[in-house]
């Protein structure tokens, strides 16, 4: 009966959070043991009273500053320094840049609608195709989640209570495994089809572009190096990232005003309460589902198909592409972790961080599939074409992204290699 | 015929949660199948608070607990974490099986709404150190981790040093990093998770125990047989005391296996801590009406 | 009117999210020179826990208002106006169930009821309902939690604000609203 009441309330677009909580009550309500009511507010509370969840408003406010900052352009201009000249060059940019910000700001789809708009006329005015400038955008969208700073890592973290440094740890290789490959495919494509001739700066150019750029590098270094060198909580690093992108907006690039802050702070609140009050709810339901025992029957179920971990995890991949195809990525992070992380543990020995890796990126890979992969449309809109076009051109990201994909689910040490 | 739940912090290998599972299973055994208990280790319902919330309204029915979160809302149970209250852990074990730490249960269900059955332990509290510790002095100002609670936090405070309240999961990357200088921790995991990899020092001051509670829900006692209560009540206890026992078995190994790390390993005692103990009675002497009581026992079952 | 009250009472609820949020970045901020001084404050963190805490509910209350919550929408996105409006109507009603639910878990928990008649006496209230909600502390902070916990309170009497002035809307402006 709950299960029904859940895919109803989602099918009919309430929002994700209430579909939690309401499936809760419904369930306490099943089970007759309804005393549970008498903490499910408190739970509610309780279940967002988590130092880890500091991490989601902070780098949100970080990327925000970045981008109102001028610091997001002036990286992709220095980038360009590099590698602009050479054949695809800005396509590569476009990729590394997605790759850094995406998923500082939360929201994949957000950053793919800025950086579309910003990359996808720079690549078209070199004469790259619109449908392949804007696939790129969405593909470096992909990699986001993967690559450190990740706000689904953080999230998935404070879900699995690990500690969320070396959840970072554990996406490093995994993310250069999956850049090799993107940039395997773009170097293909580039072969195959033939890209236009980049141009390379002048000196002079080169110069300013790297000068402009230095203020814009404490920024990563901020964020890697607290966390790596271990200054700092990855809260802590957001925090002075903040800052740092506060001061050099404002005094350095003279683009950030004291007085849009508190418009950036709004956005901030607004955003990240979304995120964690999705949290919350999600506590009730798996508490609930928790008190119920639920794990425990479902893993008879699936341990009743397999005893092995890979094929544990390809059951769940393909369960998580259907997942991927309804509900945006750490919606669906924040869904489901509670019911099979404690399955991947305790019957298969999983490790956290494996799993983590494994299931954030097949989310990311659901943003961007059809029928439902809102990453897609919303590249496709910014860059004015339709998504027929962008899957033209996405379509060997996607393949090269699954192929990484399984290649993580089997062997668990490229995930837990570096923690 | 009940479906009792037990929630407890501890993960699944913890002494504390081998004591729930058998308990659970010897309930059953004893009830002939007509009670059943579902052990939740690992805080799967929730941190200590929100247990104890949850055994207030009835929606838990048991916990194993440290005193510590009990100490809260019954301030008499602090005085268990007097400094150096006992010797080693054979003496915490007396001094909680005492007559006056008995007599302590009786005010839980008024105060925290839940029944004790008995106490059990965890072993006593030792500090590991990123930097050398010569003297008290070499602590003060330092960092060092603690568990959140107030009777904790005063003997810290009495030290001089700054501390930081830290959930578990954090703590061996804190003292990895040098976000802490310190951490006040058992032997136990000091040894199972490695706290001694990132350190200069191993501290031996057994300066303070950390005792365990059994509950039961006052709502869900409200409700049960008196032949029920008395079963519950006595397996419960047999089982949470069982635990002291276990500790005293196991804690010499644990420090044996930490003194062959190649650490710098110092046994300290009370007067190492200089003034810290006398501030730290002083200010419990007036919290907690229990402190005088667990002294007198203290010296009766010293060895 | 309705509308009003509930547009303004969203203006003021982001004013005061956004607040908490400065709150939060300057809290970890202070977290980080203090202890690099070697004089770490220990009340910081869990200060900063709740102004997220605080931050949070007033940000999803204000979403009711605006709408703004995740949902999914494919199966609504393809119905037509006629039933797609009914659809809106529908989510609006749930809302505000949810919100009036949510009014009746704080009163559970809160028996703000029982409070009344034991004469604000925490001990007799304690004894009568096995309910500790009015004594427990703070870990570090040195007041209460139950001022932490109105919040909740303030949630779902913001929500149901919303949902009620949602439902109120004229039916030709559900859809402009819901989109
Ligand atoms: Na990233
Ligand atoms: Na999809």
């Amino acid at each position: 009966m709950t299960p029904v009441l859940f895919l109803v309330l989602l099918l009919l677009s309430v929002p994700v959070a209430l579909v939690l909580a309401l499936t809760a009550i419904g369930y306490i309500w099943a089970s007759g043991n309804t005393v549970l009511y008498d903490s499910f507010a408190q739970k509610m509370f309780a279940g967002i009273e988590n130092y880890g969840l500091l991490a989601i408003p902070l780098f949100m406010l970080a990327g925000e500053l970045m981008n109102e900052g001028g610091m997001t352009r002036r990286l992709i201009n220095a980038a360009r320094v590099f590698v602009g000249g050479f054949r695809g060059g800005l396509a590569y940019i476009n990729l590394l840049a997605n790759m850094f910000m995406a998923a500082i700001i939360g929201s994949a789809t957000a950053q793919i609608a800025v950086m579309a708009q910003a990359m996808v006329p720079q690549m078209e005015q070199e004469g790259y195709d619109r449908g392949f400038a804007a696939a790129t955008t969405a593909a470096g969208g992909l990699l986001a989640p993967i690559i450190p700073p990740s706000m689904m890592f953080v999230i998935f973290g404070v879900l699995a209570q690990i500690p969320i440094g070396d959840m970072f740890l554990a996406g490093i290789l995994p993310g250069l495994i999956l850049a090799f490959a993107v940039v395997c495919v773009i170097a293909t494509i580039g072969f195959v089809q033939g890209f236009p001739k980049g141009e390379w700066f002048t000196a002079s150019e080169a110069a300013s572009a790297l000068l402009y750029c230095l203020p814009a590098t404490l920024i990563p270094i901020a964020i890697v190096g607290g966390i790596l060198l271990g200054i700092a909580t990855p809260t802590e690093s957001a925090a002075v990232a903040s800052l740092i992108a506060f001061l050099v907006g404002w005094l350095v690039y003279r683009e950030l005003k004291p007085s849009a802050l508190f418009g950036v702070f709004r956005r901030t609140a607004v955003n990240a309460s979304m995120i964690i009050f999705m949290i919350a709810a999600a506590n009730v339901f798996g508490w609930v589902i928790i008190y119920e025992a639920l794990p425990q029957k479902l893993a008879a179920y699936i341990t009743s198909v397999t005893s092995d971990p890979f094929v544990f995890l390809l059951i769940i991949n393909v369960m998580l592409l259907f997942v991927g195809m309804l509900i945006d990525g750490i919606a669906a992070l924040i869904l489901l972790t509670p019911i099979l992380l404690p399955i991947a543990i305790a019957h298969y020995g999983i490790s956290p961080f494996h799993f983590g890796v494994v299931v954030c990126l097949n989310l990311a890979l659901g943003l961007l599939t059809p029928p439902v992969g809102v990453g897609l449309y919303i590249a496709a809109a910014m860059s004015k074409t339709n998504p027929g076009q962008v899957l033209k051109s996405l379509w060997p990201f996607l393949v090269a992204v699954a192929a990484v994909l399984l290649l993580l689910s089997r062997f668990p040490v490229l995930s837990t290699a570096l923690i | 015929a009940n479906d009792f739940r037990l929630g407890l912090i501890t993960p699944p290998p913890h002494i504390w949660t081998k004591a729930a599972q058998s308990f659970a299973e010897d309930l059953a055994e004893e009830s002939g199948g007509a009670h059943s208990v579902t052990v939740f280790p690992a805080s799967q319902l929730g941190n200590e608070a929100e247990m104890l919330q949850q055994l207030q309204t009835g929606a838990l029915d048991m916990a194993f607990m440290t005193v510590a979160e009990v100490s809260n809302r019954a301030p008499d149970l602090g005085a268990f974490y007097a400094p150096f209250l006992a010797q080693d852990v054979g003496h915490a074990g007396r001094i909680l099986r005492s007559d006056v730490a008995k007599d302590l249960l009786e005010q839980l269900p008024g105060k925290v709404g839940a029944v004790g059955t008995a106490f059990g332990m965890g072993g006593l509290r030792q500090i590991v150190s990123r930097g050398e510790v010569n003297s008290v002095q070499d602590l003060a100002g330092s960092k060092t981790r603690i568990t959140p609670f107030a009777p904790i936090l005063d003997f810290y405070n009495a030290i001089g040093a700054a501390p930081t309240p830290m959930p578990l999961p954090d703590v061996y990357d804190a003292l990895a990093n040098g976000q802490v200088d310190a951490i006040d921790m058992d032997a136990e995991l000091i040894w199972a998770l490695k706290y001694y990899e990132h350190a200069d020092t191993i501290l031996q001051s057994d300066h303070m125990m950390f005792p365990m509670v059994g509950l039961v829900s006052g709502r869900v006692w409200a409700d049960l047989s008196e032949e029920d209560r008395t079963m519950i009540a006595e397996l419960m206890a047999r089982h949470v005391d069982s635990t002291i026992d276990t500790y005293v078995e196991a804690e010499p190994v644990w420090l044996e296996d930490l003194k062959g790390t190649g650490k710098t390993y110092k046994i300290v005692d009370e007067e190492f801590f200089a003034d810290a103990v006398q501030k730290w009675n002083e200010i419990w002497s007036q919290k907690s009406a229990a402190l005088d009581d667990l002294r007198n026992v203290s010296r009766e079952t010293a060895n | 009117m309705l509308g009003k009250l509930s547009a303004g009472w969203a203006r003021i609820e982001l004013g005061a999210a956004a607040i908490l949020a400065v709150a939060i970045t300057i809290l970890i901020l202070l977290n980080v020179v203090t202890r690099s001084l070697g004089a770490a404050l220990f009340w910081t963190d869990e200060l900063a826990i709740y102004a997220m805490v605080w931050m949070t509910f007033l940000g999803a209350s204000a979403a009711v208002h605006h709408g703004s919550a995740v949902a999914v929408t494919i199966v609504t996105d393809a119905l037509s106006p006629g039933l797609r409006k009914i659809a809106v109507r529908l989510v609006d009603l749930i809302v505000l169930g949810f919100a009036l639910m949510m009014i009746w878990f704080c009163w559970q928990w809160f028996a703000p009821d029982m409070l009344l008649r034991s004469g604000f006496d925490i001990g007799a209230f304690q004894s009568e309902t096995f309910k500790f909600i009015y004594s427990e502390p703070t870990t570090t902070l040195g007041i209460r939690k139950v001022w932490v916990w109105i919040v909740v309170w303030l949630f779902s009497a913001g929500a149901t604000l919303h949902a009620v002035a949602n439902l109120s809307r004229p039916a030709d402006r559900v859809n402009v609203e819901a989109s």
